[in-house]
């Protein structure tokens, strides 16, 4: 996956690409405008991350020459402004989503993934897995070890969230906003809550743990061997 | 131009105005009032003359009997120099002394003028009781009366002048000093600045038109020193709040910088770093999103929503958090409203969470709901004293200082997005305590 990053602030162009880079991305930065438009319009790229403000071509004029070209490459905006306007502005435009500094890195990379996954066709699943853990999406059943799992129907959203992820580190805010529709910046621990519960019928009685806090950015599912 | 004018000189203008007025309408009446006595004098005099002369001349039918009588008749008329007579009888002229000028025929009394000369004539038969006897026409030179009322004219008018003068100069005196209360409001206004909102003008001794106006204005001056108070507060609040984090921030890193230290510490002290930013983040998006509200930039969307079925997401929500201390949240009522869904829920939420807070365990959270449309939330636990009531909404303002250092929850900005969500969508906010419950109530305009 290429991703292109047109950023003129040094620091975060930089801190930017290399957690990208870590991520798994293959990523290209570059800071002005002009030369960003080029890449944009000449190069193979599956994402483009712009920010709005830029020396030489604004963030808004590399879109428009993107689209204008008839490309169909997902943008998305960094801004440190937050009018509504600005909002409307992109995505009249045909921005993809849009995100206000300061932001998380894992919610840009949480935003990025999303962006990259809606290209591409998803196959209709009828269960996920990982390790010996085992949801069934149709018959709404969780077995691990063989063992049923009794959940919640929130409980389960949030393990099938964290199974279609896997290997993801999923920040609290995406967590409110998936499984609970709550679109904000909660202030709460309920999603801690929620995890704690969410182990205690899915890791607590197996030595092998699946859910793990990524201290600081959020939670991930993934087989992790000791 | 009568507007660029000061007010005590258009008050001394108007004064000099109304003493001209009155003064003028006093001499127009005197002036009238001396003329008629002056006729009715003359009424008089002459009729005493007529009655002298009818006896004088009694019998008298012909010029001849005239005559014989003129001697009589001439000492008779030389007792008054400014009378003189005139004898008509049938056209023919038997005694004129009278300077030659036409006089009115009519008989009673006339005023005549000629050259310099004012005359009173009075003609009357000479038998009172035969109107075609012989005529007598009397003539009195009253040069002097008129030169009197002439004087008399100038005089008024010099009276006039001078006492509207005179009004004019003591009604400047008088408005300037009697305007002195609102130089006096003046110089206050003038003095108040940025440092000096406290002062306040003197109402008690202020006269009694003034008073209203004096009280406006210090009401005017209490409530800009209330919001300046609050606007300075809420800096230097930023500023407090930011520089916990940023001084941890800042002896933290240089600490852990002074030595090389094993790679587990960089890792700790990064994610204690991590926190505090976390923080900060969260802080600076609150202030920008009350920023935007201030600005009138919160544009609820308008949809159609049944608030139960919000809360009832809400709740489910919370009650993760509900349950681990035993708290019991309840729904009561439905409610329908129009107005946008993410932003009551973010409105709700803190409600919720405020309450959530304050419910000791085992407590209880109650939402209520009616149409009209009211929603408020309730939570058992220790009341809220209701001097501090208003103050709830205020900016990082938390009931209990001690609360929060670097955690994950709002710095104390929570009530204040709350209040402006509400606002935003046309309702109000407001809180009520009593002993051991507390009560935010929303209420919003009803759902079209």
């Amino acid at each position: 996956m290429k991703l292109l990053i047109v950023e003129d602030q040094p620091k975060t162009g930089h801190y930017l690409r290399q957690g990208l880079a870590e991520a798994g991305f293959t990523t290209e930065l570059v800071a002005d405008g002009s030369s960003g438009q080029h890449l944009a319009l000449t190069g193979d790229y599956d994402l483009l991350i712009l920010d709005v403000m830029l020396p030489g071509r604004d963030g808004w004029q590399i879109l428009q020459a993107v689209r204008s070209a008839g490309l169909d490459i997902p943008v998305l905006f960094l801004t440190a402004r937050d009018a509504v306007e600005d909002r409307v502005h992109g995505l009249e435009l045909g921005a993809d989503d849009y995100l206000v500094k300061p932001f998380a890195f894992s919610e840009l990379l949480a935003r990025v993934r999303s962006l990259l996954r809606r290209g591409g066709s998803t196959p209709q699943e009828t269960a996920l897995q990982l390790a010996d853990l085992r949801l069934d999406l149709i018959r709404r059943r969780v077995e691990r070890d063989g063992q049923r799992i009794d959940l919640t129907a929130k409980e389960f959203s949030l393990l099938e969230l964290l199974l279609r992820r896997q290997g993801e580190v999923l920040p609290k805010s995406l967590i409110a906003s998936q499984v609970w529709d709550m679109n904000f910046d909660s202030d709460t621990n309920i999603i801690e809550v929620a995890i704690r519960r969410l182990r205690l019928k899915v890791d607590d009685n197996f030595p092998n743990k699946l859910i793990h806090t990524v201290r600081g950015m959020g939670y991930v599912l993934e087989e992790r061997v000791n | 131009m009568i507007k660029r004018l000061s007010l005590a000189s258009r008050l001394a203008l108007l004064f000099a105005a109304c003493t001209a007025v009155v003064s003028l309408i006093a001499g127009v009446l005197f002036n009238r009032a001396s003329e008629a006595h002056f006729i009715e004098l003359d009424q008089q005099q002459l009729d005493s003359k007529l009655i002298a002369l009818r006896s004088t001349l009694q019998g008298v039918d012909s010029r001849e009997a005239l005559a014989q009588r003129e001697a009589q008749l001439r000492a008779e008329l030389s007792r008054q120099p400014d009378l003189t007579l005139r004898i008509t009888a049938a056209g023919q002229r038997w005694l004129d002394d009278a300077p030659s000028i036409d006089l009115p025929a009519a008989p009673g009394l006339h005023s005549l003028q000629n050259a310099d000369t004012d005359y009173r004539v009075y003609n009357a038969p000479l038998r009172a009781d035969q109107p075609d006897s012989p005529q007598l026409t009397l003539m009195l030179d009253i040069t002097h009366h008129q030169h009197f009322l002439q004087r008399m004219q100038h005089l008024i008018w010099l009276t006039i002048g001078l006492s509207a003068l005179a009004t004019a100069l003591l009604g400047a005196w008088a408005a300037r000093s009697g305007l002195r209360p609102l130089r006096r409001m003046g110089e206050v206004a003038a003095s108040v600045s940025a440092h000096s909102l406290t002062q306040r003008l003197p109402q008690q001794h202020m006269p009694v038109e003034l008073a209203e106006l004096a009280q406006a204005f210090n009401a005017m001056l209490g409530r800009l020193d209330d919001a300046f108070q609050r606007l300075s507060a809420f800096s230097a609040d930023i500023a407090h709040e930011l520089r916990t984090p940023l001084s941890n921030l800042l002896t933290q890193t240089q600490v852990i910088l002074t030595q090389p230290r094993p790679l587990e510490d960089y890792r700790e002290a990064l994610h204690s770093n991590l926190e505090e930013l976390q923080w900060m983040a969260q802080l600076v998006n609150d202030m920008l999103y009350l920023a935007k509200a201030d600005h009138g930039l919160l544009m609820p969307k308008r949809e159609p929503l049944a608030l139960a079925d919000e809360v009832d997401a809400l709740l489910e929500f919370f009650t993760l958090l509900a349950e681990d201390r035993q708290i019991s949240l309840v729904r009561e009522g439905t409610a329908h409203t129009t107005g946008d869904r993410g932003m009551l829920r973010r409105a709700l939420s803190n409600l919720l969470d405020n309450a959530l807070r304050f419910t000791p365990q085992s407590g209880q959270v109650r939402v209520r709901m009616e149409d009209g449309v009211r929603l408020s939330v309730e939570n058992t636990g220790d009341g809220i004293p209701t001097e501090l009531l208003p103050r709830l909404f205020d900016r990082f303002y938390r009931a209990d200082p001690a609360r929060h250092e670097g955690s994950s929850e709002h710095a104390g900005l929570g009530l204040a997005i709350t209040q402006s969500i509400v606002r935003a969508h046309g309702g109000r906010i407001y809180c009520e305590s009593g002993a051991g419950w507390t009560r935010f109530v929303i209420e919003l305009p009803a759902g079209d």
